[in-house]
């Protein structure tokens, strides 16, 4: 159901995103979109509504800084690149995911 | 750094949206490639891609709320529609940032003054810590050189410490003086005050020692001024009182002295007061001047620095006893101690003049003010009604209602910034304007007007608190209309019976009772000036010419001086023009007196202070030159000179006083003083009471001595010419006589009445100023008035015309108007009394032959208020009572 799956990404769209962009360099938003669905193996769709007030969100508090440039089309397009606050800010959300996990993990398999 | 972006985003929201278009438009571009190479057509794969984006506008604004501040969006927005709507409305802005700059400026002008008089630090370094020296509990501030000398050289209290004194110093060289203000400063002046030279050098300690050269450190302005802005300093002299001086600094821009509210333009060292004023002035132990102000060490509290002044006191005050004292006053002086005062804002004698009066003032200014925001209140009230429609439009359509409130607030805001704005410029014109009334005619007063931060947080406070005063209301008030009645045009209303007592009405109540407040007290401080101005002073100042003269110069001594002085007198007194002329010690209401204890056969003085008398020596024909009458026995005449039997002459008080109903006349008083008992004098005859230091005091008990037998031998004399034409004519002619004795006699011309006037000063701004605003709270009050019928009658003229219609006479709807008005003024002038009666109770001390709440001056200003309020009513129910009916009725 899209509801549910979007909700629970919205909460790790920004480790997704921090991610994404460490690993793959310089990206633009669609690039983004597509990579988290390919690396996802096709599990997450990224709600496209939410893609572009994240990333904006993360520009403006530093994570993240964007140029325009061009795509592969010959496109012109904002592309997006971590920045160093923005490689300590994945470290942390990492840890917050993992304690999630965990957490969640466990209220699984208690029984 | 997002902050930043967040922020100038605000400001160029059309690049934002470009860029924003882009973006996203490029990702749909790319899905939309993305998908044909999976293989949907053209068409459809831009279908698709829109599909899976969502509304394109709705994921826009979301992803530009991240990108900018929402709350100084809302707030840019407020503003440029205040802008708009304002400029949509120019008549209305204009009047109510007009009357919002006259009022704001009117209270920013004060309070500059208040602020560089009273609240400004000195411009030294780290003025807070600067304490002056006093005297023990008696608070005396002044101190004698061979004091000073002693406290210098025994103190370890201070890190600095200095004393000064003012003066005025005489530049020309004989003749008519030019004279400019100056401080003799000990050494450690400079260096005490942490201050810098803008060229040469400033002085120091080694400057201050007994046998000095003849240096001085000149201001800044006087150095560009009279010295022409020369760029060197060498070989530059000046004369000061005849004795030249080298110039060897130039002291920085931004000092003009330690007392607030004078320039000064000179520094000497106190040194070389043996050389301008003869040896022998620095040791004199009678002579108290002399200010002291140190910076104590860091790290000690104030407590001990007055403790280890204390300690000195002994030693300082035993080491400089006058010998001439009798025992017992030695033995006071001797247990005189030390104290001290803080510094920080300077010393002032403008200060203790005008302090309490601009406080006065300032709460006068911030009446109108109120007075003129209720106007402004009125004017908005009035609009908002014309936009009811839209802002039921706005309410109707969601738009919340503080949202709305906060719009309407944000155009009264604007409103007032812009009057703030205007007022600033109003007040740096009215502020030095104002400091020309403090001064009189005599360009002394100087005060730092300029703009400081200060000055501006209150301006800003002031139109801050200004535009929430006049804009809550109406902006409340608007807000509560019923989105649906309101959006029926018109609405035939033909009785407007509803809403009695409405908000403007209330207004105009507030406003009617404040301005009666004011002009009761102009009317008492008017009152005032006019008693003091006619006060009978015992004598005629019309058509006297004061000359005071200097013979310093002239190097006569003793019985030389005494001869130029009488042959000046003969040559004056031979003078064509010249009615009479006399010479004095003293000149009445000079500012500068001369008193002492007397002994009386018969009378036991109750205290001290009790058996004192003042002073004045004076030549014969003294009382006929300042038109005083003498009331019994004979004036001064040629036989009173010295070696003759001394006499003198003694007002009506001092007669009263000392020897009640029986005639004084051939009676004896003695002179007594911390010596022991001097010369007696024999009275002669009986003068009437005149006016000594100021117009209002009360009779004081004055003797007169000849000047014969006093002394002609002293420095300087004042000479008082009368004369039937203007006093000013005969200044060449003097100046002619008086330079035929000794071409080196300094001469200053005063005409009598000036002096005088400028004795009142104080009386004449606080006159002038309350009776200006107090004539402009009425005008505005007035208007207000005046606004309000006119849109009472306009909201009833469906209601006039039908009554017109039907037969009634025009007299009839104008007193229908008239008794209307007619509540407002009543319930206004009743407030008011009640307003003035506790308000005046503050002018207490600055009135004079009036009470608080005189009740004829309450009375002359009610009837005045009532015909001004009657008139401003009167206008739009008369022209209410010649509308046309039908044109009322078909409008409608």
């Amino acid at each position: 159901m899209a509801k549910p799956k979007s909700d629970a990404l919205r909460g790790t769209l920004a480790l997704l995103i921090l991610q994404t962009l460490a690993q793959a360099g310089k990206l633009h938003g669609y690039a983004i979109t597509r990579h988290i669905h390919r690396a996802s193996a096709e599990l997450l769709r990224v709600e496209e509504g939410s893609l572009y007030p994240a990333l904006h969100r993360m520009e403006q508090d530093g994570w993240v800084k964007a140029d325009w440039g061009v795509t592969e089309r010959n496109r012109e397009a904002r592309f997006y690149a971590i920045t160093a606050s923005g490689r300590r800010q994945l470290v942390q959300e990492q840890e917050s995911w993992g304690r999630l996990f965990d957490g969640v993990q466990r209220v699984l398999r208690y029984a | 750094m997002g902050w930043m972006h967040r922020t100038w985003n605000v400001l160029r929201p059309e690049r934002l949206s470009r860029d924003l278009d882009r973006e996203l438009s490029a990702h749909i571009a790319e899905c939309a490639d993305e998908l044909m190479a999976g293989g949907l057509t053209e068409a459809e794969a831009a279908r698709e891609a829109r599909r899976r984006f969502g509304n394109p506008g709705r994921q826009k604004e979301r992803t530009r709320d991240a990108d900018v501040f929402g709350w100084l969006e809302s707030i840019v927005g407020d503003v440029r529609y205040a802008m708009r709507s304002l400029v949509s409305a120019p008549v209305f802005a204009l009047v109510a940032i007009f009357s919002l700059g006259l009022g704001i400026g009117a209270n920013t002008a004060i309070f500059s003054l208040i602020n560089a008089v009273m609240l400004r630090s000195l411009p030294v370094s780290a003025p807070e810590e600067l304490v002056q020296v006093t005297m023990g509990e008696s608070d005396g501030s002044w101190f004698t050189n061979p004091i000073w000398e002693e406290l210098r050289d025994r103190q370890e209290a201070f890190s600095g410490v200095f004393s000064y004194a003012r003066t005025e110093f005489n530049l020309a060289d004989g003749g008519e003086a030019r004279r400019t203000n100056g401080y003799w400063v000990s050494g450690g002046f400079f260096s005490t005050l942490g201050l810098r030279p803008r060229m040469g050098r400033l002085l120091t300690t080694a400057d201050d020692v007994r046998g000095c050269a003849a240096i001085a450190v000149v201001s800044a302005s006087f150095w560009d001024g009279e010295l022409g802005g020369r760029p060197a300093l060498e070989g530059t002299g000046i004369l000061l009182n005849g004795t030249r001086f080298d110039v060897v600094g130039v002291v920085d821009p931004s000092f003009t002295g330690v007392d607030v509210g004078q320039a000064v333009h000179i520094y000497a060292p106190l040194c070389t007061r043996e050389l301008v004023d003869g040896p022998g002035t620095l040791d004199a132990r009678s002579n108290w001047y002399l200010r002291i102000i140190g910076r104590p060490r860091a790290g000690i509290a104030s407590e001990q620095v007055r403790a280890r002044l204390a300690a000195l006191a002994p030693a300082v005050f035993g080491a400089t006893i006058p010998p001439d004292f009798d025992a017992q006053t030695q033995n006071e002086y001797a247990s005189n101690t030390l104290s001290i005062e803080p510094a920080e804002h300077g010393l002032s004698s403008v200060r203790e003049q005008y302090g309490a009066a601009l406080e006065v003032l300032l709460g006068v200014v911030g009446v109108v003010l109120l007075i003129a925001c209720a106007n402004v209140a009125n004017l908005l009230l009035a609009r908002a009604t014309t936009r009811r429609h839209e802002l039921a439009i706005r309410l109707a359509i969601g738009a919340g209602r503080m949202r709305v409130v906060r719009q309407m607030v944000t155009e009264s805001l604007v409103l007032a910034l812009f009057g703030a704005a205007l007022g600033v410029f109003v007040a740096r014109w009215g502020s030095s304007g104002l400091v020309r009334l403090l001064d009189g005619q005599e360009g002394t007063v100087w005060l730092d007007l300029s703009l400081d931060a200060r000055i501006l947080a209150f301006t800003s406070a002031v139109a801050v608190v200004c535009g929430l005063l006049f804009g809550l209301v109406p902006a409340w008030r608007a807000t509560r209309v019923a989105p649906q009645s309101a959006m029926q045009s018109g609405g035939r209303a033909i009785a407007q019976g509803s809403a009695r007592f409405t908000v403007g009405k209330a207004l105009v109540i507030g406003q009617v009772s404040l301005s009666f407040a004011l002009i009761v007290a102009a009317g008492l401080l008017l009152g005032t000036f006019r008693n003091v101005v006619t006060v009978d002073s015992g004598f005629v100042a019309e058509g006297v010419l004061l000359v005071r003269t200097d013979l310093h110069r002239t190097g006569l001594v003793e019985e030389g001086r005494a001869l130029a002085k009488q042959a000046i007198l003969a040559r004056l007194r031979a003078t064509p023009g010249v009615r009479s002329a006399s010479a004095s010690h003293l000149t009445p209401v000079s500012g500068h007196a001369w008193n002492g204890r007397i002994l009386v056969e018969g009378y036991t003085p109750q205290s001290m202070p009790d058996a004192l008398v003042f002073y004045n020596a004076v030549s014969d024909d003294f009382l006929k030159t300042m038109g005083t009458r003498l009331v019994a026995g004979r004036d001064f005449q040629r036989i009173d000179r010295l070696g003759a039997p001394r006499v003198a002459l003694i007002n009506q008080t001092m007669a009263h006083k000392f020897f009640g109903t029986a005639s004084p006349i051939g009676r004896v008083f003695t002179e007594d003083g911390p010596g022991g008992a001097g010369p007696a004098h024999t009275i002669i005859g009986i003068v009437e009471d005149t006016k000594y230091s100021t117009l209002r005091e009360d009779p004081l008990p004055i003797a007169y001595l000849p000047i014969a037998q006093e002394g002609w031998t002293g420095r300087e004399v004042n000479y008082a010419i009368r004369t039937d034409a203007d006093p000013a004519a005969l200044e060449a002619a003097v100046s002619r006589e008086v330079g035929a004795i000794h071409p080196a006699i300094t001469i200053v011309f005063t005409p009598f009445d000036r002096q005088v006037a400028s004795s009142l000063s104080r009386e004449r701004l606080l006159a002038m100023l309350a009776g200006f605003f107090g004539a402009l709270a009425l005008t505005l009050s007035m208007i207000g008035l005046y606004g309000t019928m006119s849109y009472a009658v306009a909201r009833r003229r469906v209601e006039i015309g039908v009554r017109l219609a039907l037969g009634a006479a025009p007299g009839s709807i104008v007193q229908m108007v008239v008794r209307e008005a007619g509540w407002l003024i009543v319930i206004g002038l009743v407030l008011g009394v009640g307003v003035a009666v506790a308000g005046t109770r503050s002018l207490e001390a600055f009135l004079f032959g009036v009470t608080p709440t005189d009740p004829r001056t309450i009375a002359v200003c009610g009837a005045f208020l009532v015909l001004a309020a009657l008139a401003a009513a009167a206008l739009p129910a008369w022209r209410a009572s010649r509308s046309d009916p039908l044109t009322a009725l078909r409008e409608s």
